[in-house]
């Protein structure tokens, strides 16, 4: 699109400084956004899905959503029934709870943000030591 | 396939889950981590809870004591929260550094 602009907009002696400038640009741009979205995945896809899934796996296990699965899937003929009903609401929890994080870390500074999720995690933490407690 | 029993399943656990622990913590992780790596975990890990739920049944809680796997779980949180709250602890403010 620039490059069919640029030679009638700007007459043959401006061209090359011209075009010098904004592929200087670009390629900052395209560059510093690059290497930012590199290191946020590589820092922490693999380390990311396996804390989470290892720590919500653990905190839910034997928790009453299992339980009460389990207790309809026992009474009703169709246990598939039961695990894809419930397979589509906890899809659905966690895509509703992931879309609120992202409109939280749009709105609030990063360093607000890490010590709130840092207290709510910290709270987690407790009522599970709580529930351990009280067996 | 029931489709009463799946729509009732789902409004059942759907408002059971509104805001439980493992949303909460969807919500946190998600603020300041990759988004889609959150989603895929908590997802999959809820997946398998409830796929044990059907499969194994009354049989799980007896193969994994509940009580231990709690305590492990809580000892995850509390490690995710203490890296958040360090102080300094890897704020993106100079991502540079990391590569």
């Amino acid at each position: 699109m620039n490059l069919d602009i640029l030679p009638t907009l700007s007459g043959e002696s401006t061209t090359p400084p011209l075009v010098e400038a904004q592929t200087d640009s670009f390629i900052v741009v395209g560059d510093s956004s690059n290497t930012q979205q590199l290191s946020t995945k590589k820092k922490s896809f693999g380390a990311v899905f396996g804390s989470t899934f290892f720590t919500i796996f653990l905190a839910e296990f034997g928790d009453k959503t299992q339980l009460s699965t389990l207790l309809m899937s026992a009474k009703s003929q169709s246990p598939w029934s039961v695990f894809l009903g419930s397979a589509a609401a906890l899809i659905t929890t966690s895509l509703l709870g992931v879309l609120l994080g992202q409109w939280l870390a749009n709105r609030v500074a990063p360093k607000t943000i890490k010590t709130l999720a840092g207290v709510t995690l910290l709270l987690i933490s407790i009522t599970l030591f709580w529930d351990v407690a009280q067996f | 396939m029931d489709w009463n029993l799946l729509g009732i399943t789902f409004i059942t656990v759907f408002l059971a889950e509104l805001g439980d622990k493992s949303q909460l913590a969807a919500i946190a992780l998600s603020s300041s981590n990759s988004p889609r790596a959150v989603f895929l975990g908590s997802a999959a890990a809820l997946l398998l809870t409830s796929l044990l739920g059907v499969v194994a049944g009354a049989v799980a809680p007896q193969l994994l004591p509940v009580r231990l796997v709690k305590a492990i779980a809580a000892v995850g949180f509390a490690i995710l929260a203490v890296r958040l709250l360090w102080p300094n602890a890897d704020l993106p403010q100079n991502p540079k550094e990391i590569l």
